[in-house]
């Protein structure tokens, strides 16, 4: 039944999207990650990648999360110098993550979370009316 | 020949086979939409959708649609049952910076479209098996 193959794609995107969250989520619970020795590096940010796949049985391009890269911008410097991870200078490297564009993420990823609810939604109320056929 | 030769299938009839080929439309409709939203942020995906049913006078002889692969990727139906309609990809409007051109609200409305339109297809379906019904006195 093709609708089942319509709620299949939609649930690889809401999967997808929930991956992705899951990322912002880790990026945002990471915002203040230093390292501990001064030397080492802090949290880098990290970015999730969509694929395109094709799926041989539904016969249909569903998506999936394809490798979770690392953003290479360069770290916040903060002066502390009573930091652990302080340099010679007293700066303090601090997470490449910027809350203001992971919340904008967070809300794109909730839309399109959303979106593909709604596909569920309408082919599982397109499933019905054909029940009701039966029914009448 | 008599009535007792022949039998006659609801299905076959015309108006049948049309609103089939109507639900089978919409469907495969749902399916591509489906694919679209899923993949709103793939980089350099386009959007896909369905030409509008066309219902002359050769398709109601049941002639049997054909799959048409636009692209290399496509692939081919084993049956008849999916992929029988012919794919148009419409110019959008919004094409963000990864390349992916899926406009989510325009996708929205189709789906919304659709289901409506399923939804008339299933319940002129509906009335015309009542009807029937009524014809044989079995109401």
């Amino acid at each position: 039944m093709d609708f089942l193959k319509s709620i299949a794609i939609a649930a690889s995107g809401l999967k997808a999207q929930a991956g992705r969250m899951r990322v912002i989520a880790e990026n945002l619970a990471n915002a203040d990650s230093t390292a501990a020795t001064p030397g080492a590096e802090p949290y880098r940010r990290k970015i999730v990648t969509f694929k395109s796949e094709v799926d041989r049985a539904l016969e249909a391009q569903t998506v999936a999360l394809g490798r979770i890269q690392t953003d290479p911008s360069d770290f916040r410097l903060r002066h502390e110098p009573g930091h652990p991870a302080a340099d010679a200078n007293g700066n303090v490297k601090y997470p490449n993550v910027n809350s203001l564009v992971e919340m904008t993420d967070l809300r794109e990823a909730q839309r399109s979370y959303e979106a593909n609810i709604n596909i569920i939604g309408a082919s599982r109320r397109m499933i019905q009316r054909t029940i009701e056929i039966l029914k009448s | 020949m008599t009535l007792r030769d022949t039998t006659l299938a609801i299905t076959d009839l015309p108006l049948f086979a049309m609103l089939r080929t109507r639900m089978n439309w919409h469907q495969e409709r749902q399916r591509l939409l489906a694919e679209n939203v899923a993949n709103a942020d793939t980089p350099n995906f386009r959007p896909h959708d369905l030409a509008p049913l066309q219902m002359d006078r050769t398709q109601m002889q049941f002639a049997s649609l054909t799959l048409e692969r636009t692209e290399v990727g496509h692939i081919a139906s084993s049956d008849g049952a999916s992929g029988r309609f012919a794919m148009s990809r419409p110019g959008n409007y919004e094409t963000r910076l990864t390349g992916n051109a899926v406009n989510i609200e325009d996708e929205m409305i189709k789906v919304a479209a659709n289901q409506m339109d399923y939804q008339a297809a299933t319940t002129l379906y509906t009335r015309s098996l009542g009807l029937i019904k009524a014809a044989i006195g079995k109401s």
